[in-house]
């Protein structure tokens, strides 16, 4: 099994066994998210449990290109299980990391891990090579400890004190390393519960969406630490080190020919080493810092050691801290009490907005101990990011603010009274949360592959594979620079949207366009590409796809010629790109069949309200432009500033449940469908809750 | 393959009592001290090599691209024990101290090769003098692993599938030894090391002048142009 270490680990932590897992068992899926998917479906019988319920399974997978040369795809660990942070239930859904851990994983054995059961005492998972131990926190006093402290600690127990800068045992056998465990840990936030709680890698690396720190935390897990000596076997090595060597030849940066943009907040293709806050790049000694096999760091270690790693809303969580270092700091404060960035960084807008229309305060409608006086100031940062980890006023005292908050800003404004009625601040957008509970990220209205993609999933998706179509755009206008043709942008993308390839109307994104076939094929396609080729085979969200390229052959990109070339050279399984889309496909069907048995009905699929209503605006108040036909010609044409027809949405999800081969009218997967993608099995489960028709 | 090493403490002890009497000798004699633990070119009589890599600390992105590739060039697989150059960091450290590069600097006065008692670590003629390990006559007793004087040892005694699992010592050979080697003209110091090539930001280079042998000056270098300044780093 090139590319694989050959065995799962499982781990209950209820009864306190550890298991192995052939990964044999599960090679069809690949690994990652697909391998994850699997392994949720069979060992969580009943998927109608709650996410703190103590048979609901957290996976944490790598890929058979995890730890391998494979550029900028070798370093993710998707994280999957019934997430506790959504609404109105929590999904199974998943998260997603970088870093060294799933390499580190690999390397001591293990494809990935199974995590089931709740333990009778706070502990933590010690992994050094086939030496598998379940840890008590109070041996390490770890219990407490934020995300840093608590990877120090495990960092000396293994490495040993003093050790640590010379080739150290890792274990009794004498296997040796001159590398750190890679740890991930939770902070207070996830001890205490709180539904926005993540888990957290070295300094940066989150798996922020899904409320997995809490999930940890009711397990009484506090961290997983791994360390491996071992090696993983490639299919053609040579091939392999040809394939890297080709990329950053044809379509990697250079140094000696510098080509970027002087845009750098979008996702360029292909990517140079960037760092990122709010207030700007640090003017301080630094350097980019990168994942495992990664091309190009994005993200950065600092001489004053603050902010190291932080990147997206890690970075940009403090918007109005007052200097870049204050932002600096408050990013670290989420990494250390190991909060969700995105949830934080909508959620402060949002109480800053109900502080100034004067609904919260002391004394006021919402009781909030918060110093509205430091806005601005890392002490107010301080005091929310502690607020919500203790569920506490943030300063040690009791208060039910923090213990509201913790439970995750929609859950506190329902809990405040402020969803009620016609003023509603879902209704009136008050409240920027528009989907599953969860915080907006792109313009939904404009960005359409995302809102659409992540209303028919689970969570915000966060895949920037087409984001480059809003950015370039949207700033090349305001800055007055030249665009190429809208057309000829179009047609390079979709010539690679196997199987809809040459179909240029799936990247109109007019308003005339929103509703149609066109978009149900390029909502479709993403899903499916991501749930492979990003999320099974784990190629980073940052550098893939890579369709359009400033290097490239007529600037084109890699995409279609490079997934399944690295694929091949690694595991020898003569994958075509078209095979991983398709293995994308039955991937994305078993997971609608699990949110099926979960609960889900098609009447549950809608926005919030105020999508239906609300124009939306983009907050620098400047239009977003993405490619469109306007009178019948390809340009450039304002996206934002629309919403969503209700009606329209309806139909449009019927037309697209139709095209998956669904029950329109639930939106369930049928039998058919399933079948011909070989998941007789989930008909079968589907068919003994009653969720499809019995034939 | 596992890496395995013996005892260092032991073997270190008499190492240092070994240097220490050399060290004597040569400052007696007005001889220069040579790096590594202070013997005369001259003693030895092994010839320089023909080439070195130097490294920017200050650039290295921390991927370990170079590390991966070592690895699949020399054994086929992916390894990070397996690799001749190593890359240290602490996530939580304070740049330009959060992480380091060591790689074999190919030392003037090799202690590694002064202390393999099979002569089984030689400067190798065939390829420009690199310090070479022949792996027939390699015992792996982790007599060169410990005679290393730089922490960590810039080489380690791992099983080796090749030879039955029995313990062998890996030491940079410049890539002069690389089955898995991606170029016709294959590697050593008239060709092309993965490191070096693999790369993303040119943070290792191949020189083959020898670089200075006292301290780090000569094999942590800057290289760093106006390109990389214009990415917002530093560059001096």
């Amino acid at each position: 099994m090139n590319g694989y270490a050959g065995n799962i680990l499982s781990i209950n932590l209820s009864t306190r066994s550890i298991t192995t897992i052939p990964t044999k068992k599960y090679e069809q899926w690949v690994g990652g998210h697909g391998m994850g998917s699997a392994l949720f479906f069979d060992m969580v019988k009943d998927k109608t449990i709650d996410g703190f319920h103590p048979e609901n399974v957290i996976t944490l997978m790598s890929s058979p290109l995890c730890g391998t040369l494979v550029p900028s795809g070798a370093a993710r660990t998707e994280v999957q299980g019934i997430g506790v942070q959504s609404l109105p239930i929590g999904w199974f859904t998943r998260s997603n990391f970088g870093g060294r851990f799933s390499s580190m994983l690999k390397y001591a054995g293990w494809d990935g891990i199974a995590i089931q059961g709740q333990a009778d005492s706070r502990v933590w998972i010690d992994i050094r090579n086939d030496d598998v131990k379940i840890r008590e926190c109070d041996d390490l006093n770890l219990w407490g400890t934020d995300t840093w402290e608590c990877q120090k600690a495990i960092w000396k127990d293994v490495s040993g004190e003093g050790a640590y800068g010379d080739w150290i045992k890792i274990n009794e056998k004498g296997d040796m390393t001159t590398q750190r465990p890679a740890v991930l840990a939770i902070g207070p936030a996830g001890e205490n519960l709180s539904r926005m709680a993540c888990l957290i890698h070295d300094a940066g690396n989150g798996a922020g969406q899904g409320g997995f720190g809490a999930v940890f935390g009711k397990k009484g897990l506090k961290a997983i630490s791994v360390i491996g000596t071992g090696s993983i076997q490639v299919k053609d090595p040579k091939g392999l080190m040809t394939s890297r060597l080709w990329l950053k030849k044809k379509y990697s940066f250079s140094l000696k020919n510098l080509k970027i943009n002087d845009f750098t907040f979008g996702f360029q293709s292909p990517p140079v080493p960037m760092t990122l806050y709010s207030g700007g790049k640090p003017r301080i000694g630094q350097r980019p810092q990168a994942c495992v096999g990664c091309t190009a760091g994005c993200r950065g270690r600092y001489e004053d050691g603050i902010g190291n790693e932080a990147i997206c809303f890690n970075s940009l969580f403090y918007l109005f801290g007052k200097t870049l270092l204050i932002q600096r700091q408050a990013a670290d404060l989420l990494n250390r009490y190991g909060l969700n960035a995105a949830e934080m960084f909508v959620g402060e807008l949002y109480l800053k907005k109900l502080r100034d229309l004067g609904f919260i305060g002391k004394e006021k409608a919402i009781d909030c101990p918060l110093d509205f006086n430091q806005y601005g100031e890392l002490s107010f940062a301080e005091q929310l990011v502690k607020a919500i980890s203790y569920r506490n006023d943030g300063k040690g005292n009791p208060h039910p603010f923090g213990d509201i908050l913790a439970e995750g800003f929609v859950r506190a404004a329902e809990k405040w009274g402020r969803l009620q009625g016609e003023d509603s601040d879902l209704k009136t957008g008050l409240l920027k949360f528009p989907h599953w509970g969860l915080p907006m990220h792109k313009l939904e209205r404009s960005q359409l592959d995302w809102g659409y993609g992540t209303i028919l999933s689970d969570r915000d998706i966060n895949e920037h594979c087409f984001d480059l179509l809003r950015a370039f755009p949207t700033y090349f206008k305001r800055s007055g620079q030249r665009l190429p043709p809208a057309e000829d942008i179009a047609q390079v993308i979709t010539d690679k949207m196997e199987p809809f390839q040459g179909d240029k109307k799936m990247l109109d994104f007019s308003t005339e366009n929103m509703y149609s076939e066109h978009i149900i094929k390029l909502v479709t396609w993403h899903r499916h590409y991501t749930r492979f080729w990003k999320q099974s085979a784990q190629l980073c969200d940052f550098r893939w796809p890579d369709f359009l390229n400033l290097y490239g052959p007529n600037k084109t990109g890699a995409t279609g010629i490079a997934e399944q070339r690295f694929f091949n050279d690694v595991t020898g399984k003569g994958f075509t790109f078209l095979d991983g889309i398709n293995l994308g496909k039955k991937i994305w069907n078993l997971d609608n069949a699990i949110w099926v048995l979960q609960g889900r009905h098609r009447d549950m699929v809608r926005f919030a309200d105020y999508i239906y209503t609300n124009p939306g605006k983009t907050s620098s108040g400047y239009p977003q432009y993405m490619p469109g036909i306007k009178n019948g010609k390809w340009d450039y044409v304002v996206t934002s500033g629309r919403h969503f027809d209700q009606d329209r949405f309806e139909d449009f999800k019927t037309r697209f449940y139709r095209f998956q081969g669904w029950d329109e009218k639930t939106g369930c997967p049928t039998r058919k469908t399933l079948e011909s993608l070989a998941l007789e099995h989930v008909a079968d489960e589907l068919e003994k809750n009653e969720k499809i028709q019995i034939l | 393959m596992k890496p395995k090493v013996r005892e260092k403490k032991e073997l270190s002890r008499r190492k240092f009592l070994k240097c220490t009497g050399t060290i004597v000798f040569a400052m007696g004699s007005s001889g220069y001290l040579l790096s590594g633990c202070g013997v005369k070119e001259e003693e030895l009589g092994i010839a320089v090599s023909d080439g070195y890599l130097v490294v920017d600390v200050e650039k290295c992105q921390g991927c370990i691209s170079c590390m991966l590739a070592c690895s699949l060039v020399h054994e086929g697989t992916q390894s990070i024990s397996l690799s001749r150059i190593q890359i240290l960091q602490d996530s939580f450290g304070k740049f330009p101290d959060d992480l380091t590069i060591e790689q074999c600097r190919q030392c003037e006065a090799p202690a590694c090769v002064e202390a393999c008692p099979e002569d089984a670590l030689t400067a190798n003629a065939k390829f420009g003098n690199v310090r070479m390990v022949d792996k027939e006559k390699c015992t792996g007793c982790g007599s060169c692993f410990v005679a290393c004087p730089f922490t960590p040892a810039r080489l380690s005694v791992m099983e080796d599938s090749a030879f039955n699992n029995e313990l062998k010592s890996l030491k940079c050979d410049l890539c002069a030894n690389t089955p898995h080697h991606w170029d016709e003209k294959g590697g050593g110091p008239d060709g092309l090391q993965a490191c070096v090539e693999v790369c993303p930001v040119g943070a290792i280079a191949f020189t083959g002048k020898l670089p200075a042998q006292e301290g780090n000056s000569g094999y942590k270098v800057n290289l760093r142009d106006k390109n990389w300044a214009k990415l917002g780093y530093r560059n001096s």
